[in-house]
């Protein structure tokens, strides 16, 4: 039984090892495989940081939308459950099973001068496709599940008996979201903003689409990176690549404490 | 009698400061008649109910109805074509036979990981807990181009899978390990391993244990999550893209070949394309579900 045991963890370790742990360190080993000067020097990259400066302008618009989306998405789907609210609670999840190439594409076909909004668009003045608008929405659409898949499990979990009793003590509803439900979802409520983060910052395929990957207009981190790969500058490439390690080890780490403190709340809840 | 009056610039600071008195006193003490309360509360929900449909309709539902149009927009026939074409459906062939691969070889490797996770223990362990989230956090591009890098023609190992199956298998099973391990961990913490623990007392040897009590225990969220990860293998796009090569007939994914028909402005091929692709990741999803919910049924 103890050898048993102890060649599945070996195994398991090796696995895990050779498929997630060996590709993280690779980045930071090719990232720093020219010295710290080259480093830097590629750090200051124009086109990389005009890219970086495109991503977080993305991720300002599109996560918070997205929280106040996933938030007020659950609250509706768990609490005022209704015909609609079950369509909603269907389609919701319908982004995780969409390619993000067919994502973009679908974009295009709504969006794009030839599409359906195009010519009322182009009428206004809009424009949503090879700009930032379009990035965002495409950012939108690949992470919109990801706070309510969080959310909706835990809401059903702990139930409305403090909602249903601060509200006939007489509490708004706005004081009882502020002071009751938000405080009791928020962990879950962090672990899927970070998800959200995570995926907005990471998209590729539905913004190499959406947004014409334009060097210094459109392109975003990630498109950056894929650019310079292309371009036979993989060095500068790794330089992008390590700015998003950095990005993801800080996401697995938040991700973790988010599990932590979710799994001791639902402990005690039933303890 | 010019003092009396109140001037301009006092009038309206006074106004506020007298606002915010009858404000402070609560709200709760003004009474407000129930339906009143209750016509303002209605107004507001369906307010915002009306927002996340709003939202949601012009981000996904609307663009999903113009991929549906676009598809037969040349005819029924144009679709079938489109989509049966043989590189589409070398593509499409391609795509499935990687991510059963992977999604099939991660189910186990998936529940390996969480049966270390829930029933070892060692140092590291909440490291390797963590870890398991990379491909969540790691953006699809890094991994392609790490992948690449390590396993491509300039390889430090000397292997070289770039422009084969075995590449793209690998690339997904990056991206779809978590889905199985994170679905079968919190079944497995929920067990409380008694029966278990009972079945070897009685003579039962470890497989057959994990065979009769805890394999019928995971089935239905081992395939849940399975079904998730082959979903997500049907449309992966960026951790493969690089290692693949984009051979068409040889090894193209459809995700792929539907970027090659939008950069070259076949657009309603490319619908055709990425409407099987879709409908294909969404069956089976909806099939993954309905086994798991029969399953679970089953067992009470």
């Amino acid at each position: 039984m103890k050898k048993q045991s102890l060649l599945l963890r070996v195994l398991v370790l090796a696995y895990v090892a050779a498929l997630l742990g060996i590709p993280l360190l690779f980045v930071f080993q090719q990232a720093f495989s020219h010295g710290w000067s080259e480093l830097w020097a590629a750090l200051h990259d124009h086109a990389m940081d005009l890219a970086i400066l495109l991503t977080a302008k993305v991720v300002v618009v599109a996560v918070p939308l997205n929280i106040l989306f996933g938030i007020g998405a659950s609250l509706w789907i768990v609490r005022r459950p209704s015909r609609l609210s079950h369509v909603l609670d269907v389609l919701i999840d319908v982004p995780l099973a969409i390619s993000p190439i067919v994502v973009g594409l679908v974009l295009e076909l709504a969006y794009a001068q030839n599409g359906w909004f195009g010519p009322t668009l182009a009428k206004l003045g809009w424009r949503v496709m090879f700009s930032l608008p379009g990035i965002v929405i495409a950012s939108i659409f690949v992470s919109l599940p990801l706070v309510s898949r969080q959310v909706i499990p835990l809401l059903r979990e702990i139930g409305d008996h403090q909602e249903q009793t601060a509200a006939t003590l007489g509490a708004s509803p706005i004081r009882i979201f502020f002071t009751i439900t938000l405080r009791s979802i928020a962990w879950a409520a962090a672990y899927g903003v970070t998800l959200t983060l995570a995926r907005v910052i990471g998209e590729y395929g539905a913004v190499l689409i959406v947004s014409g990957n334009i060097a210094l207009l459109t392109q975003t981190l990630t498109l950056n990176i894929g650019a310079n790969f292309e371009n036979f500058n993989s060095y500068q490439g790794f330089v992008g690549a390590l700015l998003l390690a950095f990005v993801s080890v800080a996401v697995l780490l938040v991700i973790a404490v988010a599990r932590h403190r979710l799994e001791r709340k639902r402990h005690d809840s039933f303890a | 009698m010019l003092e009396s009056l109140p001037t301009w610039s006092s009038l309206p600071v006074n106004l506020l400061a007298n606002h915010s008195v009858a404000t402070a006193e609560g709200p709760s003490l003004r009474w407000r008649s129930p339906r009143a309360v209750r016509t303002v509360e209605k107004s507001s929900a369906a307010a915002a109910k009306g927002l996340v449909l709003f939202y949601i309709s012009l981000i996904v539902l609307i663009p999903l109805a113009a991929l549906l149009t676009n598809a037969f927009n040349h005819g029924v026939g144009s679709f079938w074509n489109a989509a049966t074409s043989t590189e589409s459906l070398d593509a499409l062939r391609l795509t499935v036979t990687c991510s059963l691969l992977a999604a099939a070889f991660n189910a186990l490797a998936g529940t390996a990981t969480a049966f270390v996770l829930v029933r070892d223990r060692f140092w590291g362990k909440s490291a390797l807990n963590a870890i398991i989230d990379l491909p969540f956090a790691l953006p699809t591009v890094v991994a392609g181009v790490t992948f690449y890098t390590l396993y491509g023609p300039h390889s430090p190992f000397h292997v070289n899978i770039t422009g084969s199956w075995i590449g793209i298998t690998v690339a997904i099973m990056f991206v779809t390990l978590p889905f199985s391990v994170r679905a079968v961990q919190p079944v497995l913490e929920s067990l409380s391993g008694d029966a278990e623990a009972a079945a070897s007392t009685l003579g039962a040897s470890s497989f057959y244990v994990f065979r009769t009590i805890t394999l019928p225990a995971i089935l239905p969220a081992l395939l849940t999550g399975t079904g998730l990860a082959f979903a997500r293998a049907l449309g992966e796009y960026g951790s493969v893209v690089f290692i693949s090569n984009n051979l068409p007939y040889r090894s193209e994914v459809g995700s792929s070949y539907i970027y090659s028909l939008v950069s070259s402005g076949q657009v309603s091929s490319a619908a055709s394309v990425a409407l099987i692709l879709l409908t294909g990741a969404l069956l089976v999803l909806v099939a993954s579900n309905v086994i798991a919910r029969r399953l679970a049924r089953r067992r009470g």
